[in-house]
């Protein structure tokens, strides 16, 4: 096992990575930027190292800082948390090449999956169902109108070497098909350097449901059931849940093991997510591999009982994966709640301050049998900078029915107090009380339609 | 035409040996095997069970699971020096190193064939004794002259340090050890190594040459250990955390990759040895498949020597024994009577064989006169002389089937120049590069044993069978000179009184006995003078795996196609033919 860990991110993901560290009996060494000198999570690893100024292109995301801190601590392997590094080709095989293991996937896997039209291709051919669309990136507005004509419109044009919905365009009509490809492909060019962009056919009234993958480096793979996160705002995830209430458990098993087994067959190993569109008959489509942990990893550790960063990290140290699909067992249900420093009335408008008083609960005095977890590094007193994202913190709930679930969830973010920061809190609150998410029929537009305050049909 | 005709010889077994007959030579044969096979248990057993207990409790594999683990599944493991050191003791404390604290074998992993080499974790925490280097050495002679991959799985203390003086400083001692390794290298052999466990001194380097090297959690490499490092006890530190794979693979980066333990290193040097090129015997083979002998080697092999070991046999009965379908192309027949020599296939690839006649031949020129067998006499070294120099030209590997006591003596062999003919063939063998294999059936005497190609001549085995008498010259004839002056003309004792002639007979056996303690094959197994002992029942099959070594590697050596065999010339000019009679 590694003696020593570099954690190459911050925030709430940092902490998490270090408690998993600890339970592991590794040493952890933390990289901060200027602006993250005083974050809380520092005191709690072993070493702390400076990397670079508050922006992130001079700190999290600089390779040659990242590596030498790891070479000067002396430090086996690194984890990336998500975000920043996690998905970059280039810095798992500088890792390669310096003997830092990088926890996570092999670069040609990374490189494979973070080209999306190239992943699509591959994972076709072993047996995914995909969106209909093109095949490949479309060179022109010509190209792209035949492909979209061919899948049916409305489409969307994605960006190739995207995500997080960058670069990304709706066409509802052929006459609205050239602007849309000339606004992608240059914010595509703007924020990836690549304006490469493929056509998508627009599945209306769907639902975002991931399947968690874990693999190992010996050619092993199971899946961990699935996470349903359509309520976004802005292709933004704000709350996810698993079990899926619109998957049953054939449908889990069947999809779930041709996932596992195509990414065991393109090399994957480490944890990894799989993201599909259901559409309104059920149907599956396989959207893109996130190739890295994700935020919501703790909703899946919540009913499975496995702890996902300590898993990544004796997968990263060669041991085998030792778990059978048989032995995954999903009980309960679960929750996760972002947590975000935004204004949800202002545009959802980032909102740094000082948190002057962060008091999450412990428990849920209504609801006795259900498990409250926090993922955060926050604690009072915490100023939150403006350079990064706005997660402050996810919370996380556990009970044996999702009824119950719901139940504990709405009390407990009544009684998560936090002030000098606008929060998503209230938000949360609101979807929780709403009718879709009681009944479980909800899907990606449901978020809009509460915040707009009209129906959401499935 | 450029062919060879392969002709069935040897006959049943019941047609040339009579069942009583039979049932003796089997029961003397029986008794040899068993102490044989008694010292291979004894081997295997390294230093007792409770040492291999100790090796499980810690979480890891003794060495012989390693192999076990290695190999592919329904294949046979045939280990080379088992018996070196027996018999030995070292020390005040009078130790033992059965195999001398290493395992040397040739393994098949992923339809290659492999050289292991794996100190024996059950024998002094696999550390290394006198004759340790040489036997690994020898091993890596082998993979080095045959182009085999090395596996070693490095499980060592170091030296056995009361024995310093006998296996650090001399020219083959332990240092030839990383000579060796880089060699193997510079050649463009693979070698893997894994490590899994202690690693210290010598052990320390001997991974490191290696193209790739693995160590399990529990390995470590230093180059002293940490009782060595001054300050080291105050500061607690152990070996695992200066040289472990924390160090070695992510920071120093002396080693390739780190598993978690014994079971995933052996799957990971599976892997490595999947990836390089495969073996070219099946090319080789030129769609002739391999096929076992028309009759059974490990049935019959013991009834057809004799228990009394001055009697003769029909070697051509025990060739047919060892060849593909009992077919052979016997080269020169009517020549050198006292020597078999012809082209078989073994395991479906083409062999020479090279082998001694006990029985009695008739004189060349003189008739009714008939010469002893297992001598060379003018014409015989001549054809073997020729034949060998046609299998090195063609790429043939050749073994040699000692059962020899000398060159023929007296006027006849001094005027013949036989020193001179003799010269020509250790001249020839001495120069050879077709692999060679040479297998003591039973007597390897004197200078016969040289011209046979015995160990001097670099064969790249050298195997004998419990019958192997190997010495200078068999006990009778050592007893015969130096009792000389006590003899007559039939070599029979001239003594006046009965006690003197009771004296000389006793002193006599006791010169005798003295050589046939020399001749015991433990005994020269135990000095490394035969690379391993082979029961003639296994001698079919040890045969069909050297031979397949010789033609794994390709690219290391000449190999002719059969169509223009040197051995074609040979035949067409022994014929006489072309020029008028």
């Amino acid at each position: 096992m590694f003696r020593r860990i570099l954690i190459a991110n911050r925030g709430e993901i940092a902490a998490r990575v270090i408690r998993a560290c600890r339970a592991l009996g590794i040493e952890m060494v933390a990289v901060y930027s200027e602006a993250d000198r005083d974050s809380p999570h520092l005191e709690d690893a072993d070493e702390a190292v400076c990397i670079g100024p508050p922006r992130s292109g001079e700190s999290y995301l600089k390779m040659d800082a990242i590596l030498q801190a790891a070479l000067q601590t002396r430090c086996q392997a690194v984890h990336p948390g998500y975000g920043f590094l996690s998905e970059n080709p280039l810095f798992a095989r500088r890792c390669e090449l310096q003997k830092t293991t990088f926890i996570g996937p092999p670069a040609r896997a990374l490189a494979l999956l973070g080209d999306k039209a190239m992943a699509k291709r591959t994972l076709r051919a072993h047996g995914l169902p995909t969106i209909p669309g093109s095949e490949g990136v479309v060179a022109t507005a010509g190209e792209a109108a035949r492909e979209a004509s061919r899948a049916g419109y409305p489409v969307l044009l994605k960006a190739s070497a995207g995500g997080g919905g960058k670069g990304m365009r709706l066409a509802r009509s052929e006459a609205e098909l050239p602007a849309a490809f000339a606004e992608a492909s240059l914010e595509a060019e703007k924020a990836f350097g690549d304006a490469s962009l493929y056509v998508e056919k627009l599945l209306e009234g769907a639902r975002h449901i991931e399947l968690q993958i874990l693999a190992d480096s010996w050619g092993r793979a199971v899946h961990l059931g699935e996470r349903d996160c359509s309520i976004q705002r802005s292709h933004q995830k704000l709350l996810e849940e698993s079990p899926s209430p619109a998957m049953s458990p054939e449908a889990r098993d069947a999809l779930g093991r041709r996932t596992a087994k195509a990414l065991a067959a393109i090399g994957y190993s480490g944890a990894g997510t799989v993201e599909f569109l259901r559409d309104a008959r059920g149907n599956f489509y396989f959207m893109e591999v996130n190739a890295r942990l994700q935020v919501e990893h703790p909703v899946t550790e919540t009913v499975t009982g496995l702890d996902l960063v300590q898993r990544q990290i004796r997968i990263a140290a060669g041991e085998p994966l030792g778990i059978a699909q048989e032995d995954v067992v999903l009980t309960g249900h679960a929750i996760e709640l972002r947590i975000n420093a935004e204004d949800p009335d202002a545009g959802f408008r980032p909102d740094p301050g000082t948190v002057s008083v962060w008091a999450p609960p412990g428990s849920v005095p209504d609801v006795p049998e259900a498990s409250v977890r926090l993922d955060s590094h926050v604690r009072a007193g915490y100023v939150v900078p403006p350079f990064y994202d706005s997660l402050l913190g996810k919370l996380i709930l556990g009970a044996p029915t999702r009824e119950r679930l719901l139940d504990a969830a709405a009390r407990a973010v009544l009684d998560f107090r936090v002030e000098g920061v606008k929060t998503t809190l209230g938000l949360h609150a609101r979807v929780l009380a709403s009718a879709e998410m009681r009944s479980g029929d909800y899907g990606l537009g449901t978020l809009d339609a509460i915040l707009g305050g009209h129906a959401w049909r499935s | 035409m450029a062919k060879l005709i392969f002709e069935p010889i040897g006959s049943p077994l019941a047609s040339f040996v009579e069942a009583d007959g039979a049932a003796k030579n089997r029961r003397a044969m029986v008794a040899l095997e068993a102490r044989i096979e008694e010292g291979r248990r004894a081997v295997r057993d390294g230093w007792g069970p409770s040492y291999a207990e100790r090796v499980r409790k810690k979480g890891k594999m003794a060495t012989w699971d390693r192999i076990e683990a290695l190999r592919d599944p329904g294949s046979e493991v045939f280990p080379v020096g088992t018996f070196v050191n027996h018999g030995l003791v070292f020390g005040e404390e009078k130790k033992t190193s059965p195999g001398a604290g290493v395992v040397t074998a040739l393994v098949r992993i992923e339809a290659r064939w492999t050289v292991v080499i794996a100190n024996d974790n059950t024998v002094a925490s696999g550390a290394w004794w006198p004759r340790t280097p040489e036997k690994i050495e020898r091993a890596q002679e082998i993979a080095l002259r045959l182009g085999l991959p090395v596996v070693y799985l490095v499980d060592c203390s170091g030296l056995y340090l009361p024995e310093q003086a006998h296996t650090f400083p001399g020219r083959t001692g332990a240092g030839a050890i990383f000579k060796m390794n880089a060699r193997l290298s510079d050649a463009g052999v693979p070698q893997i190594a894994g490590v899994f466990g202690d690693c210290i001194a010598g052990g320390g380097y001997m991974p490191i040459i290696s193209d790739v090297v693995f160590m399990t959690e529990q390995a470590y490499m230093v180059i002293a250990g940490a009782a060595l490092v001054k300050g080291g006890k105050g500061q607690h530190i152990t070996s695992l955390e200066i040289g472990g794979p924390d160090v070695h693979v992510h920071l120093s980066h002396c080693a390739d990759e780190r598993v978690p333990d014994d079971a995933a290193a052996l799957a990971r040097i599976r892997r490595e040895i999947a990836r390089l090129p495969g073996s070219a015997a099946a090319y080789y083979r030129r769609g002739v498949d391999a096929s076992p002998p028309r009759h059974d080697p490990a049935a019959e092999l013991s009834a057809l020597f004799p228990a009394d070991h001055r009697l003769a046999y029909d070697v051509r009965q025990v060739i047919a024994r060892l060849v593909d379908d009992g077919l052979f192309a016997e080269v020169l027949p009517e020549t050198g009577l006292e020597m078999v020599c012809g082209v078989c296939r073994i395991g479906g690839l083409p062999a020479g064989i090279i082998a001694n006649n006990p029985l009695l031949t008739d004189h060349p020129e003189r008739e009714a006169e008939q010469r002893p067998g297992g001598i060379l006499y003018r014409e015989g070294i001549a054809k073997i002389s020729q034949f060998s120099r046609c299998c090195n030209d063609d790429g043939i590997p050749i073994v040699w089937l000692h059962d020899i006591s000398g060159f023929d003596i007296g006027l006849e062999a001094e005027q013949q120049g036989l020193l001179g003919y003799g010269s020509s063939l250790i001249y020839t063998n001495a120069t050879n590069t077709t692999p060679m294999i040479s297998v003591l059936l039973r007597k390897a005497s004197g200078a016969g044993y040289y011209a046979m190609a015995g160990l001097p001549y670099e064969p790249v085995l050298q195997l004998a069978t419990p019958l192997a008498r190997l010495a200078v010259m068999e006990g009778r004839t050592l007893a015969i000179g130096a009792y000389r002056t006590k003899l007559d003309e039939e070599f029979k004792i001239v003594a006046a009184t009965e006690k003197e002639r009771e004296e000389i007979r006793q002193g006599m056996e006791a010169v005798e006995a003295r050589i046939a303690q020399d001749m015991d094959p433990l005994k020269a197994a135990s000095r490394m003078d035969v690379d391993e002992i082979v029961l003639v029942g296994e001698l079919r099959a040890r045969l069909e795996n050297a031979i397949e070594l010789c033609y794994q590697a390709i690219g290391r050596r000449r190999v002719k196609n059969p169509r223009i065999w040197s051995l074609h010339d040979l035949a067409i000019i022994a014929r006489g033919g072309g020029g008028r009679r």
